[in-house]
């Protein structure tokens, strides 16, 4: 599904991925876990097509096409999702407009016509219920005024409303307790299918108790270093990540 | 304008006729002013508009454009229309209604219908305002609307004003005068068209005074107004306890010039005055008011925004005038701008003249782009670029919208909104 080889990226001049490399296959569900800095969020940025990092070598292949082509909207329309880390606030459009003209969009590029007001009632219902979203929330300004866990699990609402093919999900268990932990994993595991893949990008190992990890990688310095199954979180859990940097810098 | 002017000098022998006199010597002194003259630094109006304008009534035939208009409005709106200045009773609906009545200046100065002398030329400083003072001398016709004390209208007052000049040295002077009594309430829409493909050119005057207690809402829509080069006072007087509420509201317009006087001359008295305005090409949007607190305890609130494209300038003078015995005053001004390309521009010029001691003033200004984020937040979602762009726009403007008192007006303009911005939702 996702290919991506020898990926070079580079921010106002400084390089922060370094021949990256990973592989995910559909019905996959791939962690990353890594310390501050090491351009998790960097990659995420530049599945979702961000403008302001630069590729300067390797290639992206996103269901046979050049990811690094097409633009953030066609990749969205293609199936591809950002959870951001920091959602947007976005004063004066409303949650439901946003995934009106969002789910319509891809309607359209699907070449069907846009959902009627009573379907989509019923969709946004429904996919707000997995969130334990209220009525209030999709029709308040986007994000705005929101708590930190309620722009997360308005995050993973507009996943459910998407359906993605590939979703990133960049630390969006941060700052939440465990209430909404589980709340953000059951979003999860209710869109998880055979044919669609998540690439669950986190600090703590807490998260991977309900989401299961199919892989774990360990990011540092720009690359994956380390790659194992679950087992290999728990281990970062207790040991740190400074075991990784002494045999990161006794191969080099 | 010998002529008229002969005609100004020999016949000066009703209330009325003094005051077009007044008025036409103030002009004949002040003239048309250039962008020497503070209140219009930021519209070079002298060189906007043809040297040799034309004052006379052009009569014209009721086009196609204007009968589909027409035939598009509700049944149930009350409405005068005016074609070139001209009033048109059989395009007309005018209610009867105890406690309302609304004729056509003309007939109302025939008749000298509800003291209508009282009035006008009282509200507009046509010894100092140029434009003012062109249009008292020569106003072709308007709306005269008086409501009784205690008397509420449910349903707004809709005054079309169609453009089809069929010259294009026509400068057409056209007036509303509108009375609300004590404890009256009235919406108004002021709707101002371009009817025709060619450049038009209107100087409009609304004077309203307000009564204790009572409210008038007042619309302005310059909304098919391509082409158009309109110059507007709406002067405003209100008493104790009373509300107005003018919302100004710009889709388009060649040079567009928006003059607002509010002056609160009784305690407890509340001025809300708002606005937005698009510039496309190479419009002038020109948005100048005055707030004058001349009693303790009244409030205003100001808020503006605007959205340049193109090569368009927008400007936004906003004066808040405190007096020494306005204790108490709460006033507010807010002008935000965006700006959609890099050859658009707009002037911010607040200004606080205050003179008591115990008030409340603010003034805030921002100007900037569409935020990198949140279009790029729209995008990830499957949002194609213009119509997130769009879709941010109306984010920044529908609160202006929002303001609009009466509910039909305000769904008019949302719906207008959405259709300028093309979003179907
Ligand atoms: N837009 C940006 N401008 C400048 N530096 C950036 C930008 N985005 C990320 N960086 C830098 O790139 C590095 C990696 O950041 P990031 O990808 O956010 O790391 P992580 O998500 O792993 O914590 C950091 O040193 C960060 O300061
Ligand atoms: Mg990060």
């Amino acid at each position: 599904m996702l290919s991506i080889k020898n990926l070079d990226v580079r921010v106002e001049q400084k390089e922060i991925l370094k021949g990256f490399n990973l592989q995910i296959n559909p019905g996959e569900i791939h962690a990353i876990m890594g310390p501050n800095g090491t351009g998790k969020s960097t990659l995420a940025s530049v599945l979702a097509g961000k403008n302001e990092y630069e590729v300067t070598g390797g290639e992206i292949s996103y269901l046979g096409k050049d990811l690094l082509e097409m633009s953030p909207d066609e990749r969205a329309r293609e199936g591809v999702f950002l959870a951001f880390q920091y959602p947007v606030e976005i004063p004066g459009v409303s949650t439901t407009n946003f995934m009106k003209a969002a789910v319509n969009a891809k309607r359209k590029h699907l070449g069907l016509d846009p959902m009627d007001a009573k379907t989509f009632l019923q969709l946004l219902n429904e996919k707000r219920a997995i969130v334990e979203l209220s009525r209030e929330f999709t029709s308040r300004s986007l994000n705005e005024g929101f708590s930190g866990g309620e722009k997360k699990r308005n995050e993973i609402f507009q996943m459910a409303m998407l359906e993605p093919k590939l979703a990133i999900l960049d630390e969006t268990d941060s700052g939440l307790d465990i209430d909404a932990l589980r709340i953000v994993a059951n979003g999860v595991n209710q869109l998880r299918n055979k044919d669609n893949a998540f690439l669950v990008i986190t600090h703590y190992q807490r998260l991977l108790n309900y989401i299961v990890p199919d892989f774990v990688h360990v990011m540092y310095g720009g690359r994956i270093v380390k790659s194992g199954g679950k087992e290999l979180a728990l281990q970062l859990e207790e040991r740190g990540y400074d075991w990784i940097k002494e045999e990161v810098a006794s191969l080099a | 304008m010998e002529t008229i002017e002969q005609q100004f000098k020999n016949t000066p022998t009703t209330q009325l006729d003094k005051v077009r006199v007044e008025a036409f010597n103030a002009f004949e002194k002040l003239g048309i002013p250039t962008s020497r003259v503070e209140a219009w630094k930021y519209t070079n109006i002298k060189t906007k508009l043809s040297k040799d304008f034309i004052l006379t009534p052009l009569e014209s035939e009721v086009n196609t454009a204007v009968k589909n208009y027409i035939a598009s409005l509700p049944p149930y709106a009350f409405r005068l229309v005016f074609l070139n200045g001209i009033f048109h009773q059989e395009l007309s609906i005018i209610p009867e209604i105890e406690g309302l009545y609304i004729t056509n200046l003309k007939e109302a100065f025939a008749n000298k219908s509800s003291n209508i002398e009282q009035y006008f030329g009282k509200a507009v400083n046509y010894n100092e305002e140029h434009f003012a003072a062109l249009n008292t001398a020569f106003v072709t016709d308007g709306a005269f609307i008086h409501v009784s004390k205690n008397v509420a209208i449910e349903e707004p007052i809709y005054l079309h004003y169609f453009f089809t000049a069929t010259d294009a040295d026509a400068f057409v002077q056209t007036r509303n005068l509108v009375v609300v009594e004590d404890g009256a309430s009235l919406q108004i829409a002021e709707d101002f068209r371009n009817a025709s493909n060619i450049t038009v050119q209107y100087n409009h005057v609304t004077e309203s005074f307000i009564g204790k207690n009572a409210q008038l809402t007042l619309v302005k829509l310059q909304v098919e107004t391509k082409n158009v080069k309109g110059i507007h006072s709406l002067e405003a007087l209100l008493q104790r306890d009373s509300t107005f509420n003018a919302s100004t509201i710009t889709f388009e317009g060649n040079v567009i010039r928006n003059n607002i006087t509010a002056q609160l001359l009784g305690e407890n008295a509340h001025a809300d005055l708002s606005g937005l305005y698009f510039g496309k090409e190479n419009a002038s949007i020109d948005n100048n008011i005055l707030v004058k607190h001349l009693a303790p305890n009244c409030t205003s609130n100001q808020l503006y925004k605007g959205v340049m494209n193109d090569e368009s300038v927008g400007s936004f003078s906003g004066k808040i005038f405190v007096d020494q015995i306005a204790q108490k005053t709460n006033a507010f001004q807010s002008s935000k701008g965006l700006l959609l390309s890099n050859e658009a521009s707009i002037n911010n010029r607040p200004n606080l003249e205050i003179f008591a001691d115990d008030v409340k003033c603010s003034h805030g200004a921002a100007i900037g782009q569409l935020d990198e984020n949140a279009l790029f937040y729209l995008q990830a979602r499957g949002i194609p670029f213009e119509l997130a762009k769009q879709l941010l726009t109306y984010a920044f403007v529908h609160e202006v919208a929002e303001r609009i008192q009466a509910k039909p007006l305000r769904q008019f303009i949302c719906d207008k909104l959405k259709e300028e911005l093309k979003l179907n939702w």
